[in-house]
Order: structure tokens, then C-alpha cells, then sequence
């Protein structure tokens, strides 16, 4: 087992190496000079090699590569000389010195992602701890909705198959993969947090945190939760409505389901004990891989709702070309989907003992 | 009546499909006393297992269902019940406390995801309303029961961790855990090795002794209920159409199909040119009415063995011949990948250094029990697995050096005919295309026309209709489609074929076919065969030579009769001892052992 995760952790290093390094590249080959885009419209050539130093644009792309690296990695050597770019700030670092001579120390540290461009004087690591949480609530939220009642609604439609309990789950099902998310944000919002808002309560639009009218600071909403929630679990629910169901239906076929019975336990302990749980397995794939893409953001539901998650972040940050801020959050998501899959790969083992 | 257990009287199971009905069971009716053994046998499809299952009420419904007759246990207590007019959940207090069942597939009648001892306590647990410990402890004894090694790390492994002899002791266990008055077998040493079966009849006998239960057991094997059998009821089509006591069943049995069925095994002691078949002993005219040609077994096999010198000047000029294929130390080794980066740190020696020649027209058996690596070995002479060291010289060139385009010529002289004849046929092609595809990719014949010609005339060479062409595999049934099987390895006019357990997933009376059949096209066609098995019966019945494997290694060699009469170690002794040959002093001995007495 721990053999397992130790080999499971290498190859996530070296995957997280290689997102970082075809990003980095990628990002630095794009048309646009971000130096220029910041200075706006007040273009000035001493202005724009400060900030060229400043951030290190002036040095060759291989040297800005490995410094970017030399950021990110808990263990990282920097200069004691304040004109290096690589100079040890503790204002930039959050680190712990385990080596020092007198030019240079080797530290380890929280992963550095560098500061906003735009939103000056904001490092990345505070955008991202800013906004995912809300996101993080929102798909948590979401993909329990859609375990939940997904595997309710799948069990039923596959011990009552061929029924009208069954058809109809299955059009609704199919319904709901059919329809876009943004179409049913918008439907919901306007149904619900519009037309009916009276009888439920809800708002068309809001966040998990809202500033108090009355001034009284910041106050969590659970109530804004609920449409977009919902919104996010329908495909997933409609998913795994039918892997549950197809699964079970090959689970009930099996031998030892028939042992199970001629044991003489009940309809109900054949069908959750003996048969879920081998049915399961097709369910946490889809789950896991669906979880970790919300993860990043769900950016149609969360600008619909304006709910101000890691997705809306994103594509505010491409579309100003906040290189740090979109590398940073593609370099989080990339670690999310490691820890996700590794999480459901010691989740397998656990569910089907054939595995390990 | 207070020694009777089960009572059968006319049960009707019928299962309803598309719009028809077909009666699995019509009508049939038996009695199961205290501490007796019946037989239930029959070919697939012959409604045997589908009336045990009935007894525990386990027909899938729909499409199937009880339609009339009546089931009566008799309980402990002297009450008795119509298990048919009982509810669900009444019918769930009989089920494995008084009515236990094993069933045929060990490898998937255990829930792989729970531990084989917590499968069994559950059931403790529902009927006895024990304590968790209290349960384990009981699961513990009767594993000790069951003579599984080391019970207390049994409990706690999974099904996939442990072998299927194995498996189907803690099956046992399971169905023995509440003490049920009777057990129902399904078949429940038909995949397993010969001698595994053998301990299992014997842990059975022994379980009936002890606790005075009464058994069905069903089988399509006679030679199996000679072994532990008091009464025998044989089923054909839904029908009940003998039953008796075991001795007087095997000494003289009145029904045709009991007479086919107890002729059709391959006999020990002497070579018949062709395997008498059931349809020898009985015609089916177009009412469905079985018609007795009339004939006892003694009478029809009089002529048909083949005399000891005859044997003896075949070989003599079979064995002059250069031989066609020459193994020289091969090995096939499966490597183990482990360690931090998937290197490989063991090998599993499947064919570990095996050494033998196949001469022209030769049928050359191949045996051994499960993992001893004949299959490896079959599957390696082809290709289908690379060769880890070692030469396969076939007409002077050696298999292992082939080119791609030398394999594929290499391959048209020799085929495969696989195990399993529901897999290895695409369920979406049809059997002409199937059949079809070889001889396109091996370009024999100039057209698809001509080549549909010989697909037909080779299916009328299988028996099958040549109208069946454009039918897919699930409408054949077992027997047909390893008759399917064999069209397709001839469609390229091989010269040699494997026949990969080719016989083992069919019915005696199917399997006395199918050998028929492949010993007819052997001469006809001058074909050589590597025979695999792991039935000896079968393999001493069909090869001129016999090749006994062990672990990768070749155990004994030589001519099959003077292994099977003298064999030389006691491997191949024991092999020997374990078949079930459903001789007369068998039967003697069991029913002398319960106090019988015979004449």
C-alpha cells in the first residue's frame, strides 16, 4: 500500500512537471506583451523596462523557465543580493531556511505563483484561496445531488426495469445530458429566483459570501446555493442514473447474487449489500473524473449566477492576459485532478478488493 | 412417510420468451428421503437444474415460471409444506436454513467484494441469530469441516484469492453453516479438476453420513452419480424419463436415452472406431416422440471395438514417419511486473523446458490439471504466445523464427479449435462469415461465391444445415457451435489443428459427438492432432500418444494405453484414480458403504 502511493506520487510529480512546462511555453509563445498591457495606454520606455525587470521579461526564455520553476518548488535556492530577481523577499516567500551561506540560501517554502498583473499587489495563491473555496462548495454540493439521487433513481429504474418508473427515469435522464448547462441556468434562475422567488425565496443571482446590507461584514448564504447547485448536478445525475442502472442490471445477472438469495436474505440486503456495491465501480469513475472538472470551475453556471468561483476567475484573467493568474490556476486545477485520481484509486481498492 | 424429505408431484416450470412457451420441466415427480443421494441427469437443457432451482423457488421471473404441481418439505418438527403456496418471505426461512443449494461455477458464486468468511456468517447470523464472534467461530469450524488448509486466514480472504476447489469447499461450507436437511448440488464439480472432484464427492459423503441429509445432485456425468448415488432420476427434455435405483439403472436400463447415455463415455479398457451416441439407441419422429430402436448397449457396442493388433500395426507405420513438429526445450515464461517502475522482478514458468515430437497422422494428448501449462503450450506452438527459449521446428522450420509473412503461411497448415464455443465466435458475424474470413485472408479459392460453396459444403460435413449460414452464434447451441468451431479451423485445409479443451464445456452425449466427428475428419482430411485436456478418459480415448503435464514440466510420456494400464509416477497414478468411470464395483462399494447390500 504504501509502495502504491509512493509510486502513485512520483508519476504525479512528473505529470505536474510536464502540465507546468507545456503551459509555461505555450503561454509565453502567445502574441501580446503583457509589460504593455499593463502600462495601458500611458506608454513610456523607462516605465516599460522597469516593469520588464521587474518581472523578469527581459531575461531569455529559458532562464525566466527555470526561475518560474525555482518559484514553484518547495525547495528553491534564491539570492541574498536584493537586485537578483531570485532574491529571497520574505514578503514574497513563506519559507523556512534550511541551508544558508552568505550570498545565497536553499529554502523550503509554500509554492510561490507569483502576483496578479492586473489586480497589482495580489499574489495568485490569495485569487485562488479567494475564489475556490466557493467553488468547491458549489461542486461538493452538486455532485452529492447527483450521487445521491442519481443512484436512488438508477437502483430503482434497474429492479423495476421495463416499468413506467424505469422509461420515465430514463427520458428525464436523457433529458437532462441533452440540455446545456447555460440553457438550464438561465431557465432555473428565471423560474425559480424570478417568477417564483416569492414562494421560494431564492434570488436570481448571488454568491456564498454577501456583504450584509446594513454593513455588518461579510455573512454566509446557503440559499444562494441551491439553484446553482442544482443546475451543476443535473448532468452528472442524468449520468450516472443510467451507468447505475446498466450495472446493476449486470450485477443482478451475476452467480453469486443467486447465492446471495438461496442464503435467504432478504430482497433488501441482496439488492444494497451484495449487488450496489459491486455495481459501484463504473459510478466512481465518472464521479471522480466529473468532480475534478467542476473543481475547476463551472464557468457558464457560475457567471449565470454570479456566484464567484475559480471558473468566472479564469476567464476574467485570460481575457486581461493575466499570465500568473491563468498559469497558477491551471497548475492547481492539474494538482486537483492528481489528488482526485488518487483518491478514487485507493477508493477502487477499497470498493473491489480484486484491484489492489 | 416420516423419512421423507422432498416431495415432488407433477411440477411445471415454464418460461415464457418472445411470445412462446417452452415447459422446462413437465410434470415431473420424485421423492428425496433422509440420508439418500439422487442423481438428477440429464443434457443441458434436459430441465434438471431448472427443477432444483424450482425447489428453492430461484427461477428468474420473468420470463420464467411455476405453473403448477406442488413441492411438499416435510420439516424437522413433522410439519409439512407446500413451498410453492408459501410467501416471499416465508420461503426466505426455508432457503439456507432447511433447503441449502451449491451451485456450478464456483469462480462466480462468491461475491468477489466480501470475505469469504463474512459471506458465510451472514448466513449464520440471519437464521441462528448468533453474535458476530459467536458466528465467526462456527464459520471457523466448519471450515475446519470442510478440510479448507489454514481456516483462520481463509476467513478472512477473498474469493479471487484462493482456488476453485477451494472456493467451492467454502460454498459448501456456506450451504452446510444452518445444518439443512437437504442440500441441492448444481453441478457442482463440473469445473473443476478431476481431482479436486474427487475430494469434493468424497467431503460430500462424508457431510451426508454425519448429518443425515438428503442430497440432490445433478450432473450431466454418469460417472460422477456412480460414485455417491442412491437413486437416479434421468430428465430428458423437460420429462422424467427413468428413474430407479442406481444399480439397477446402470445393470439394465429400460429407457433408450438412459442406454445412449450410459454408452456414449469414452471407455478405459478398449478403442471403439466410432463413440456410440444417443441417437443410436433412439429416433425422435416429427410429434417429438422418442421411438426405441430397440437395442441394448451390450449388443451395439459388440462390434465396434478396434482389436489390440490393429492398433499395434497403425502405429507401426505412423511412428516410422519423420515426425511433423519437434518441440526442443521450449519455454514460455510469463514475466511478473512489479517494483517501483513496472520491472520485471519473477517469471511464471508456464512451460518450463518441455521436450517432444508429433509424427504425421498422430492424435498426440496433451493432460494435466488446471495451470500445469498445456494450454500455454498449444497456445505457443502457434504463436499466440511468443516463446521464451527453445525451437519448434515444424517441417524443418523453426515456428519461433518465423517472419510475419512465413507465420502466415504457417498458419493455414495449422489451426486452433478453442475451449469455449460461446466466446470465441463473434456474436455479431454470421457463422458463414465466420467460417468465410480465414479462407479470404488466406486468399483460398478465386471468389466469395466459391467460397460460400465450400462453407456449405463444409457445414453438411459438420452435420449442420447449410441454410444456417446466415445465422449468428447465439441461435446454435453448445454442441453446434464447437461444430461451428471445427468448420472454421478446416476452411483453410490445415494439415494440423490443436484442439485447445475442445470437448470439455459440452454434455457427455454432445461430447461423443464432437469426438466422433473430429476422429471421421482426421481420416478423411489426413489431419494430425494435439488433443488438450484435462479428462483423461477423454484424452486416452482419442490419442495414439499421451503427454502427462505438471507445473510447466512433462511428468510421463509415451503411448497412452501403457500409461493409462502402468503409469509411471504417481502423479499420473493419482490423475488416474480421481476419474469417475461409473464402473459397477463403484457403485457396489458406495451402497455397501451405507449398508445396502447388492447382489
Amino acid at each position: 500500500m504504501i509502495a502504491f502511493c509512493i509510486k502513485k506520487i512520483t508519476y504525479s510529480i512528473l505529470v505536474l512537471w510536464g502540465v507546468l512546462t507545456l503551459v509555461f511555453f505555450l503561454f509565453n509563445v502567445l502574441p501580446g506583451d503583457p509589460a504593455r498591457m499593463m502600462l495601458d495606454q500611458r506608454e513610456d520606455s523607462e516605465q516599460l523596462e522597469a516593469l520588464k525587470q521587474k518581472y523578469g521579461f527581459d531575461k531569455p526564455i529559458s532562464s525566466q523557465y527555470f526561475l518560474y520553476l525555482n518559484d514553484l518548488s518547495p525547495l528553491s535556492f534564491h539570492s541574498k543580493n536584493k537586485d537578483v530577481f531570485h532574491y529571497l523577499e520574505s514578503g514574497k516567500y513563506n519559507y523556512t531556511t534550511i541551508f544558508e551561506t552568505q550570498k545565497s540560501a536553499m529554502v523550503v517554502k509554500f509554492p510561490y505563483l507569483r502576483e496578479s498583473f492586473v489586480k497589482r499587489g495580489k499574489t495568485v495563491s490569495s485569487i485562488i484561496s479567494d475564489t475556490f473555496p466557493n467553488t468547491f462548495v458549489l461542486a461538493f454540493a452538486s455532485i452529492c445531488i447527483a450521487l445521491f439521487i442519481g443512484i436512488f433513481l438508477g437502483v430503482i429504474s434497474a429492479v423495476y426495469k421495463d416499468s413506467l418508473l424505469d422509461r420515465l427515469a430514463l427520458f428525464l435522464s436523457v433529458l437532462g445530458m441533452s440540455v446545456p448547462s447555460f440553457f438550464s441556468a438561465i431557465l432555473f434562475a428565471w423560474f425559480f429566483g424570478f417568477l417564483l422567488s416569492d414562494i421560494t425565496g431564492l434570488s436570481m443571482t448571488g454568491s456564498l459570501y454577501e456583504v450584509d446590507d446594513y454593513g455588518r461584514g461579510e455573512f454566509v448564504n446557503l440559499k444562494n446555493l441551491i439553484l446553482p447547485a442544482i443546475t451543476l448536478g443535473i448532468r452528472p445525475l442524468s449520468v450516472i442514473v443510467q451507468l447505475t442502472r446498466n450495472s446493476l442490471l449486470e450485477v443482478l445477472k451475476a452467480d453469486y447474487m443467486r447465492t446471495a438469495i438461496a442464503k435467504g436474505l432478504s430482497k433488501f440486503v441482496v439488492l444494497f449489500k451484495h449487488g450496489l456495491r459491486n455495481a459501484l465501480n463504473p459510478v466512481v469513475t465518472a464521479v471522480s473524473g466529473w468532480f475534478a472538472s467542476m473543481l475547476a470551475g463551472a464557468v457558464f453556471v457560475e457567471y449565470i449566477f454570479a456566484w464567484n468561483g475559480i471558473g468566472k476567475e479564469i476567464v476574467d484573467a485570460l481575457n486581461n492576459l493575466d499570465l500568473p493568474v491563468v498559469m497558477g490556476a491551471v497548475l492547481f486545477i492539474a494538482t486537483i485532478f492528481v489528488v482526485v485520481n488518487i483518491v478514487v484509486d485507493i477508493f477502487y481498492g477499497i470498493l473491489d478488493p480484486r484491484i489492489t | 412417510m416420516g423419512n421423507t424429505l422432498l416431495e415432488f408431484k407433477n411440477l411445471v416450470t415454464e418460461f415464457h420468451t418472445e411470445g412462446t412457451t417452452v415447459k422446462a420441466v413437465n410434470g415431473v415427480s420424485f421423492t428425496l428421503n433422509k440420508g439418500e443421494t439422487i442423481g438428477i441427469v440429464g443434457e443441458s437443457g434436459s430441465g434438471k437444474s431448472v427443477t432444483s432451482l424450482s425447489a428453492m423457488r430461484l427461477i428468474p421471473s420473468p420470463p420464467g415460471k411455476i405453473s403448477g404441481g406442488e413441492i411438499i418439505f416435510h420439516q424437522k418438527d413433522g410439519n409439512s409444506t407446500d413451498l410453492l403456496k408459501i410467501s416471499e418471505e416465508e420461503m426466505r426461512k426455508f432457503r439456507g436454513n432447511d433447503i441449502a443449494m451449491i451451485f456450478q461455477e464456483p469462480m462466480t458464486s462468491l461475491n468477489p467484494v466480501f470475505t469469504c468468511g463474512d459471506q458465510v456468517m451472514e448466513a449464520i447470523m440471519l437464521h441462528q441469530k448468533l453474535d458476530k464472534k459467536a458466528a465467526k467461530a462456527l464459520t471457523i469450524k466448519l471450515f475446519e469441516e470442510v478440510q479448507l488448509p489454514t481456516p483462520e486466514r481463509i476467513f478472512s480472504t477473498y474469493p479471487h484469492q484462493i482456488s476453485g476447489g477451494q472456493k467451492q469447499r467454502v460454498m459448501i461450507a456456506m450451504a452446510m453453516s444452518c445444518q439443512p436437511s437437504v442440500l441441492i448440488a448444481d453441478e457442482p464439480t463440473t469445473a473443476l479438476d478431476v481431482t479436486v472432484q474427487k475430494t469434493i464427492l468424497h467431503l460430500m459423503q462424508n457431510l451426508q453420513k454425519e448429518h443425515d441429509m438428503g442430497i440432490m445432485f445433478i450432473t450431466h456425468d454418469l460417472g460422477v452419480i456412480a460414485e455417491l448415488a442412491d437413486k437416479v432420476v434421468v430428465m430428458y427434455k423437460g420429462n422424467i424419463v427413468e428413474q430407479g435405483n442406481v444399480w439397477d439403472i446402470f445393470t439394465n436400463p429400460q429407457h433408450p436415452y438412459t442406454k445412449g447415455l450410459l454408452a456414449c463415455r469414452p471407455p478405459l479398457d478398449k478403442r471403439y472406431t466410432s463413440l456410440p451416441t444417443v441417437s443410436d439407441f433412439m429416433k425422435i419422429d416429427e410429434n417429438g416422440e422418442i421411438i426405441d430402436n430397440g437395442i441394448s448397449v451390450a449388443e451395439f457396442t459388440k462390434d465396434l471395438a478396434i482389436p489390440e493388433s490393429e492398433r499395434a500395426a497403425r502405429q507401426k507405420t505412423l511412428f516410422a514417419k519423420e515426425p511433423i513438429l519437434q518441440i526442443k526445450n521450449l519455454k514460455t515464461y510469463f514475466p511478473i511486473k512489479n517494483g517501483f517502475f513496472g520491472g520485471i522482478t519473477d517469471h511464471v514458468k508456464a512451460v518450463d523446458n518441455i521436450t517432444f515430437d508429433v509424427y504425421p497422422g498422430e492424435t498426440l494428448g496433451l493432460v494435466g490439471e488446471s495451470g500445469c501449462g498445456k494450454t500455454t503450450c498449444g497456445r505457443t506452438i502457434i504463436r499466440l504466445e511468443e516463446p521464451t527459449e527453445g525451437q519448434m521446428i515444424y517441417k524443418g522450420q523453426d515456428i519461433a523464427k518465423m517472419n510475419a509473412d512465413e507465420l502466415r503461411v504457417f498458419r493455414k497448415d495449422v489451426q486452433i479449435i478453442f475451449q469455449d464455443p460461446y466466446s470465441s465466435l463473434n456474436p455479431r458475424m454470421t457463422i458463414g462469415n465466420a467460417i468465410m474470413e480465414p479462407m479470404q485472408v488466406h486468399g483460398i479459392l478465386e471468389n466469395d461465391e466459391q467460397r460460400k460453396k465450400r462453407v456449405e459444403e463444409l457445414l453438411t460435413r459438420v452435420s449442420l444445415d447449410p441454410a444456417h449460414f446466415y445465422r449468428y452464434p447465439h441461435e446454435f447451441s453448445g454442441g453446434q457451435r464447437q461444430r461451428i468451431g471445427i468448420a472454421r479451423a478446416l476452411a483453410v485445409n490445415p494439415k494440423f489443428i490443436i484442439c485447445d479443451e475442445s470437448v470439455s464445456a459440452l454434455d457427455v452425449s454432445v461430447q461423443a459427438q464432437v469426438l466422433n466427428l473430429l476422429n471421421e475428419l482426421k481420416e478423411e482430411f489426413g489431419l494430425t492432432y494435439i488433443f488438450i485436456s484435462h479428462d483423461l478418459s477423454v484424452v486416452k480415448y482419442m490419442s495414439d500418444r499421451m503427454v502427462v503435464m505438471q507445473a510447466g514440466k512433462i511428468e510421463e510420456m509415451g503411448d497412452a494405453d501403457q500409461i493409462y494400464n502402468k503409469p509411471g509416477t504417481p502423479y499420473t497414478q493419482k490423475l488416474i484414480d480421481a476419474i469417475p468411470e461409473g464402473k459397477l464395483e463403484d457403485i457396489k462399494n458406495h451402497l455397501e458403504s451405507k449398508g445396502v447390500k447388492v447382489k
